[in-house]
């Protein structure tokens, strides 16, 4: 058996969800894909093991852009330092890009996985994330990505000042 | 400041086919958006107010020659899915002026997820972007979904303008990360910016066959005569729901 954890980063903070025991992993798919439009049926395969948001605007934006880069930031480890089950079970940490993966794996020892059911499941979170965490509404959720969207971009082109692509007349 | 439209005449404002637009009927026709922004241009583009009793309301000009949606629209498409309410990520924002139309027709419900690679067009963006609260800045480079993916939702229709010789590729990587199945896509393709060696309608061809391999299922394709030159715009369902057994 193999104890999936899928790791969600949203602009509100960080979400682990506990995906239902299963054989194997690329059994889960047509699952998935069956139960991805309802949110009661989608509940029974994925729960919210722990969510943690960010504490300020600052540190939000310190985290994207530590995930944009594929970085493993400080808030992320202590929050799979905390939740990820003991090591003697099989766990197995779902993320969605195969850098931070590469990231967790070497300093946290956590086995990750990318590709495959991973993707649909986090099509799925992405989709009913707001209702999947207590305390957020679909308002809220897109309220948070407009805050990060804008420091985000604002700090990027900021950021190279220097190299402004300069108009060739 | 006045002027245009015929200053100061009568005007009627006319819904049109497609939710969200509106026809302003003057001298010549134009295609407008209701203005999310009372009061304020984005590019210079003409506005006009129509007063109904109490109520007042501004449009603003939207030019075919400048937007690919509205020339879409003008070219008679069939399904543009832009609308009021919906979620739109737009890859190759640019400036911001078609996306400042975009969000006039999904307006205060809807968000419009606005990528852009480009320094110099995202400051721009980005100024375009703090008026009008439904748009969501990304600069960042639409190959690397996963870069942003903390910043985008899951979307209804994702609309493409990037001119790259991948840009199919570019939308299937984002329409696997953030679009709903059932979702749709609307691309504009530039064929000389594919392969300019080759005659536009094979390039046409050969993206459409692109698409189909990802899950993708082209239901359109319209050229944009007379606005642009040996361009297409492709429309079509994102993994559509499989056909009812009869």
């Amino acid at each position: 058996m193999v104890l999936l954890h899928v790791l969600f980063e949203h602009a509100a903070g960080y979400a682990l969800f506990a995906v239902k025991e299963v054989e194997e992993v690329g059994l889960l798919i047509p699952q998935v894909e069956e139960t991805l439009l309802n949110v009661g049926k989608f509940n029974n395969i994925v729960k919210l093991a722990a969510f943690s948001p960010f504490k300020s605007a600052q540190s939000a934006l310190e985290n994207v852009n530590a995930i944009s880069e594929g970085v493993l930031h400080e808030d992320l480890k202590l929050l799979l330092e905390t939740h990820m089950p003991a090591k003697k079970k099989k766990a197995l940490l779902g993320v969605a890009d195969a850098k931070i993966g590469a990231a967790i794996q070497e300093e946290l020892k956590i086995p990750c996985q990318t590709g495959g059911a991973v993707v649909e499941i986090l099509r799925g979170i992405r989709l009913h994330f707001h209702s999947l965490v207590k305390g957020l509404t679909a308002q809220s959720a897109s309220k948070a990505q407009l805050g990060l969207g804008h420091s985000y971009s604002r700090a990027k082109v900021k950021f190279n000042v220097n190299r402004v692509d300069n108009m060739i007349i | 400041g006045r002027g245009g439209f015929g200053a100061g005449r009568k005007v009627i404002v006319e819904p049109h086919r497609h939710e969200g637009i509106f026809i302003c009927r003057g001298k010549e026709d134009a295609l407008v958006t209701k203005n999310l922004v009372p009061g304020e241009s984005v590019y210079g583009e003409k506005r006009i107010s129509v007063e109904d009793g109490e109520v007042k309301t501004e449009y603003r000009a939207w030019n075919p020659f400048r937007s690919k949606i509205a020339a879409a629209i003008l070219g008679g498409v069939d399904q543009i899915h832009i609308k009021p309410g919906v979620k739109v990520l737009y890859l190759g924002a640019a400036s911001g002026t078609t996306v400042s139309h975009v969000s006039d027709v999904v307006g205060p419900e809807g968000l419009v997820y606005a990528v852009e690679f480009s320094h110099r067009s995202g400051r721009d963006l980005i100024n375009v972007a703090k008026k009008r609260t439904n748009i969501i800045p990304v600069i960042e480079d639409a190959r690397h979904p996963h870069k942003y993916r903390m910043l985008v939702g899951m979307v209804d229709v994702v609309f493409a303008d990037v001119a790259q010789p991948d840009q199919t590729r570019i939308v299937a990587l984002n329409a696997h990360n953030f679009l709903k199945n059932g979702g749709h896509f609307v691309i504009s393709i530039k064929a000389n910016c594919i392969d300019s060696t080759a005659a536009p309608e094979a390039v046409f061809a050969a993206e459409v066959k692109k698409m189909q391999q990802e899950n993708m299922k082209p239901q359109e394709q319209l050229t944009l005569e007379p606005y642009e030159r040996d361009h297409a715009v492709v429309v079509g369902i994102y993994r559509p729901p499989p056909k009812q057994k009869k």
